[in-house]
Order: C-alpha cells, then sequence, then structure tokens
C-alpha cells in the first residue's frame, strides 16, 4: 500500500542551486516552467532564473504520486516561497557548496520553511561539492544542530536523476518514520 | 527624472518612463504603472520611487509567467493579459512582444471602465512595442 496516494514537497534554496534541474531530471513529465531571462548574471551567472515556481510530479511504485513543487531562489520572490511552501508534507533544500553564503543560507531557508510548515522533515543537499571533501557537508550538520533542528545532509549532482531520487526517497522515508499515519 | 534601474539600457528606461508618464497624465484613475523585465526587475515606473513599486514588478512578473504557464497547459495561444478586478480598484497585467519578454503592470482605482483601462493599456503597450524596436 502507498504512504499516502497524493504527496507536495517543495524544493527550495538559493538561485542556482539547482532547484529546476532537480525536478526536470525526476519528473516524469515537462514540468510546469516559469523560466525568464536572467538579468543578474551577478548574483548567479546563468541563462534563465525562475519567477514563480517550478511544477513537477513523479510516481513511485506503489502508487504514490509525489508533487514536485519549486522556489524561485531569488529573494525578490520571497512571496512565492509562502504560496508555494502551504501545504507541503516535506522540505528538500538545496544549497551551493562553493557559495560564500552556504552557512548564511542554510539557516534563512530552514527557518522561513519550518515556520510555513512547522513540523515537516527536511533533507539538504549541498552541490558543487567534491566527493571526498565532507567539510561543507559536516559544517552544515553543526548549523542544523545549532538550530535544534534534524535533517541528513547529502552531497548531490542534482543533473544526476539519482541523486535527486536520493533526496525524495529519504525525505518520504522521513515522513514515514515521523509521520506514521502516512504508513499502511 | 531619476532613472530606477542601471540594470537595462539607458534609452530603454527614458522611452519607458516617457510613455508611462504620458498614460497616467490622460488616464486619471491609474495609481501605478510599472514596466517590468521578464525576471521582475523595475524597468521604468510612474509615479517614479514608490515603496512598493519593486514588490508589484516582482509580483507582477510571476503572475504573467505563471498565466503563461496555464495558457500553455490549457492548450490556448498565446497569453495576452491578466485582469485583477477588486472592489476598489483593478490591476492589469500585459505582456509585451518582444524577446525582452517585458510586461507592463497597471494599478487603477475603480471609476475608470475596465474596457477603457484595457483599451488605453494595450495602446500602450503597442506604442511602447513599437518605439523598442526602433
Ligand atoms: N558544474 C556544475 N553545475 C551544476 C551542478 N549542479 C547544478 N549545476 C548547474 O547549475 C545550474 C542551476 O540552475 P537552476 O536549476 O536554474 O537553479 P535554480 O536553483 O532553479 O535557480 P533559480 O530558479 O534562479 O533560483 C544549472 O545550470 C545546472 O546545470 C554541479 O554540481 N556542477
Ligand atoms: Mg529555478
Amino acid at each position: 500500500m502507498s504512504i499516502a496516494s497524493e504527496l507536495k514537497i517543495v524544493f527550495t534554496g538559493p538561485m542556482g542551486a539547482g532547484k529546476t534541474t532537480a525536478i526536470t531530471a525526476v519528473s516524469d513529465f515537462p514540468p510546469v516552467s516559469t523560466e525568464m531571462q536572467n538579468n543578474d548574471q551577478q548574483s548567479f551567472a546563468k541563462e534563465s532564473t525562475t519567477v514563480a515556481l517550478d511544477l513537477g510530479q513523479i510516481g513511485l511504485g506503489d502508487g504514490t504520486v509525489v508533487r514536485l513543487y519549486g522556489t524561485p531562489g531569488q529573494e525578490r520572490f520571497s512571496f512565492m516561497w509562502e504560496i508555494v511552501g502551504r501545504g507541503s508534507m516535506g522540505v528538500i533544500l538545496l544549497l551551493d557548496g562553493t557559495s560564500p553564503t552556504l552557512l548564511a543560507d542554510l539557516k534563512t531557508y530552514t527557518e522561513v520553511f519550518r515556520r510555513i510548515a512547522p513540523d515537516q522533515p527536511f533533507v539538504v543537499g549541498v552541490g558543487r561539492t567534491r566527493p571526498d571533501d565532507y567539510t561543507q557537508i559536516d559544517a552544515c550538520l553543526r548549523v542544523i544542530e545549532s538550530l535544534q533542528f534534524s535533517a541528513p545532509v547529502f552531497s548531490v549532482d542534482v543533473r544526476k536523476r539519482e541523486d535527486v531520487l536520493l533526496l525524495i526517497e529519504t525525505l518520504l522515508a522521513t515522513l514515514e518514520v515521523s509521520q506514521p499515519e502516512f504508513a499502511t | 527624472m531619476t532613472l530606477p534601474n542601471s540594470r537595462f539600457d539607458a534609452d530603454l528606461v527614458r522611452l519607458g518612463a516617457h510613455h508611462l508618464e504620458a498614460f497616467a497624465a490622460a488616464n486619471a484613475d491609474v495609481l501605478l504603472a510599472v514596466l517590468t523585465s521578464g525576471d521582475g526587475f523595475e524597468v521604468a515606473s510612474y509615479p517614479p520611487n514608490q515603496t512598493m513599486t519593486p514588490k508589484i514588478a516582482a509580483m507582477s512578473s510571476s503572475m504573467q509567467a505563471l498565466s503563461e504557464a496555464l495558457t500553455r497547459e490549457a492548450g490556448l495561444a498565446k497569453n495576452r493579459n491578466v485582469i485583477i478586478e477588486t472592489d476598489s480598484g483593478t490591476v492589469l497585467i500585459l505582456g509585451l512582444a518582444g524577446t525582452q519578454r517585458l510586461s507592463l503592470a497597471i494599478v487603477a482605482k475603480s471609476g475608470e471602465l475596465l474596457g477603457k483601462l484595457l483599451w488605453a493599456s494595450r495602446n500602450l503597450c503597442k506604442k511602447l512595442e513599437t518605439s523598442l524596436q526602433k
């Protein structure tokens, strides 16, 4: 049996962390996208940026449908965080391991999304890390602990489907443990 | 006149500001007109330097992008505009033709007939589109 027939999870994190890339990598159909030309190359040099949301979907073997929502990363669109975050059952927080604001971003997004949906579990994916270097992962774990919170942290490449699936599966497993009513 | 955004070509900003000002002068119920980049930055606005403008710019670009996404999902042809009617006024968001994906947000208090406002706003779009092509 399924843990629930339909689940909503949210990918969030700063600009360029790879929310849109991650959802595109795993979605069963081309995601609904709101990409627009990026006029803020200073903040993050890339072609396009999300201005409203991403929406993809992945069906699990047991019939569960997981709706994958992505937020815009830029502060300017923070009003969308609340709108997209409402009603989510879990958060996948994506971060850029090479960013000087890595730990500040971790703190900000954790606080904001815990406030929007207080009891939901988080899974953190840190991108652009070297596979043998745990410095950023350890630093993230310490910040999470200092927030009196707990969340697994993985080193990921969001361009790889299996890495994104790992994040989703870990989140769903956490959900089953923390909210056993979803398990049948 | 202050140029709100050095992010964009100075000619574009000046031209935008000029057209928005003329539009507001001719349409007394218009409270705010903002020309916005696809990714939610203010290009020009009238009246200039309003506190709410950056937020209106960001929000209108989100709405515009969402309505385009909805239009695509529904299998309809190109999205033209978003109309929000409230008890005290109207917000229009109109997409401009062209590669820059600019849009125009108009906030008006009630009084102006919606049809007239829409007609005037579409005319403004055409003017902007024409002068941006040059
Ligand atoms: N080289 C490299 N590129 C990566 C890695 N992870 C992600 N990227 C790239 O980083 C970019 C991330 O862009 P998006 O997916 O648009 O990021 P986003 O988080 O949706 O950003 P906003 O919507 O602007 O907030 C993409 O071009 C990815 O291909 C990585 O580990 N290495
Ligand atoms: Mg994105």
